[in-house]
């Protein structure tokens, strides 16, 4: 597996900005500028770089509550992002989908979805639709270990594979449904063992290695697009925030949390990038330095974006015509 | 009669070479029902403990629920990783408790990881990996109780244990890892998800275990020679155009051509250092340093590793001695 120095450091650069938005959500939420829920990806950037940069800009995914990374990851204007999370007219939705519904279509991003386990089977309505086009693009979908126990995470695994459809579904195993531990909720230690009895492969790869799991979902795509049918792939990491902010985690121990940051991904891929001579510590600190001024540019624009006019408040509710799948 | 020691790989038979080639997927639940089969030969034989590892998945406390054994079962105390050193550490305790043998459930990487401790404690290893060129395929019935047979009477196990060679990796002399099966030198790289499986960025290859029956790197080295390597022999491969090109097995349900360039045989008194530098360099399959330009690194042979229980000469030797039959 061979990159590009460029699109190695861009991924380094994205898990930074990624990290440094999220945080700057939390801190908004401290400081009570931020109301309502926000579940924050902080821990989990190698996932949301990993499977992003694996993708084509044509291909779909369909993320959970926890996913503002999965849509920077994306491409998605980081301005229009932090503008949407807090209501203001400029953002992606303009400001009417907010953080748990957050979407992106021009990056093909559908979205934060609020619902836990639906969004495995609009991922799979929207790889039926790629296959009757057949368009050579895949269909991907985020959901938590949660999700995976609901009943749409087996129905959307059975009827991708019966239709032999151009699905990824991607289980981002962070230990903790809300605050239920993983392992008193699960008869197995692999999600993706489950991938067995719905005919397909299924992979256990190391969520906090970004290019463990960028070479994983490339392979995998690479295999969906050649027509051999959808897949399960299951990132093990760690979310180092409450499931929302606020969250006072007394279902875990501040013990098990250090032990979890001592995995940080963004300090494992940097040093991967130094030990291999890929980047020096000044070009590291150079991307480091670019994403924390477009944050502020991004929490500047926000700052000056007005709310969308009271006059709008019941447009762009209802989806009204048809439109074509892009 | 000494204990016995299990050291079971959770993590075993579910890596990308599923997705990339034909692998099969080596569920946990089928590794606890292997254990328990263990259990009940090594109980079988009158083995009076078998100590496991602990792990996160609790193969060995699942594989004692309901069992009816009179032999009692123990766990290691360790702290768990949820990583390959996890083995490393469980053989280095089994082996400083003195136990009888280890059996391991994994792959070359799992009985890798063991070998670095297990000193000369012998090792019984069962196959629940992808590419298997060091464990047997055995049913664990018969593994418990050829273990059982090298747990009662180590004073005969040189009727049955047989010592493996290893590959040792050095830098600037000083030894910093090792192999049971096979060294692979290839192009710069990441580690990511561990597996090898990519002929196209191969450089060189060492083998200490070539045999044209074997899958992996080592099938390569099989085939190209035609003959097993034997006991104090290794080979050196060196891949590019030029030479010749093997159709070789690199892991389940993937057949590559290999162009191979030169090929040789080698010596436990050679050290021959890797030619391309940087490198990524896999050991058994699993791509595991990172060498930067400026290192110099060496392989060699050493045909004193890790002592091995053969299955077979083991349970024939026992049957010759009668220990299976039953008194009035």
């Amino acid at each position: 597996m061979e990159l590009p120095k460029e699109k190695l450091l861009e991924m380094y650069k994205t898990m930074v900005a990624i990290r440094g938005f999220e945080e700057s959500l939390a801190a908004a939420v401290t400081a009570g500028v931020l109301p309502g829920f926000v579940h924050l990806g902080v821990g989990q950037e190698a996932v949301h770089v990993g499977v992003c940069s694996a993708l084509r800009p044509s291909d779909w995914i369909s993320s959970t509550h926890r996913d503002h990374g999965i849509i920077l990851a994306r491409g998605a204007d980081i301005k229009r992002m932090r503008a949407e999370i807090f209501g203001k007219v400029t953002g992606y939705c303009k400001g009417k989908g907010g953080s748990m519904h957050l979407a992106a279509l021009d990056k093909h991003a559908t979205g934060c979805n609020g619902i836990l386990g639906p969004s495995q089977t609009i991922n799979l309505g929207i790889a039926l639709a790629l296959k009757k086009k057949k368009q050579a693009d895949i269909a991907v979908v985020m959901f938590g270990d949660g999700a995976a126990h609901r009943g749409e995470f087996h129905e959307a695994l059975n009827l991708a594979a019966c239709w032999k459809l151009p699905a990824l579904a991607i289980c981002v195993n962070n230990h903790y449904a809300i605050s239920v531990c993983f392992d008193d909720a699960c008869a197995v230690d692999d999600i993706a063992a489950r991938a067995a009895g719905y005919g397909m492969p299924g992979l256990v790869v190391d969520g906090n290695d970004v290019m463990a799991v960028h070479e994983a979902v490339s392979e995998t795509a690479k295999s969906i697009r050649a027509g051999k049918g959808p897949a399960l792939i299951e990132l093990k990491t760690a979310r180092w925030r409450g499931h929302f902010e606020g969250d006072p985690q007394p279902y875990r121990t501040p013990e098990q949390l250090e032990s979890d940051k001592k995995k940080d991904p963004i300090v494992r891929f940097s040093t991967q990038l130094l030990e291999q001579g890929v980047a020096t510590e000044a070009e590291l600190k150079v991307l480091q330095a670019q994403a924390g001024k477009e944050l502020q540019e991004a929490i500047e624009f926000t700052e000056k974006s007005a709310y969308p006019p009271l006059e709008e408040i019941y447009t762009d509710l209802i989806y009204e015509g048809r439109r074509e799948v892009r | 009669m000494k204990p016995v020691g299990i050291i079971a790989n959770p993590a075993s038979g579910k890596d990308i070479r599923r997705l990339v080639a034909y692998g099969s997927v080596f569920d946990n639940h089928e590794k606890v029902n292997i254990v328990r089969r263990v259990i009940l030969g090594l109980n079988s034989m009158g083995v009076p403990e078998a100590i496991c590892m602990p792990d996160f998945y609790g193969i060995g406390i699942r594989a004692i629920e309901g069992l009816d054994v009179a032999m009692k079962i123990s766990f290691l105390e360790m702290e768990m990783e949820g990583h390959q050193d996890d083995s490393t550490v469980a053989a280095r305790l089994l082996h400083e408790m003195r136990v009888g043998c280890i059996i391991t459930l994994g792959g070359d990487g799992t009985n890798r990881a063991v070998a670095k401790t297990c000193g000369d404690t012998p090792l019984l290893p069962i196959s629940t990996g992808t590419n298997n060129v060091f464990p047997f395929m055995v049913e664990g019935t018969l593994a418990g109780i050829a273990a059982g047979v090298a747990a009662r009477n180590p004073s005969e196990e040189g009727r049955y244990v047989k010592q493996a060679p290893r590959l040792e990796v050095r830098r600037n002399g000083d030894l910093i890892d090792l192999a049971l099966v096979d060294v692979v030198v290839s192009k710069s790289g990441f580690i990511a998800s561990r597996a090898m499986w990519d002929v196209s960025s191969l450089k060189e290859i060492f083998l200490c275990k070539a045999d044209p029956e074997n899958i992996g790197f080592s099938a390569i080295g099989g085939l190209i020679f035609g003959v097993p390597l034997a006991q104090a022999q290794g080979a050196y491969l060196s891949i590019g155009e030029g030479g010749k090109s093997v159709r070789a097995p690199i892991a389940p349900g993937l057949i590559c051509s290999v162009p191979v360039l030169t090929y040789r045989h080698f010596s436990s008194e050679e050290e021959i250092p890797i030619s391309h530098m940087p490198a990524l360099i896999a050991l058994d399959g699993e791509r595991e340093l990172i060498v930067p330009p400026g290192d110099a690194l060496s392989v060699s042979l050493n045909p004193k590793g890790p002592r091995v229980v053969d299955i077979p000469l083991a349970l024939r030797w026992a049957a010759e001695q009668g220990l299976f039959i039953e008194q009035p």
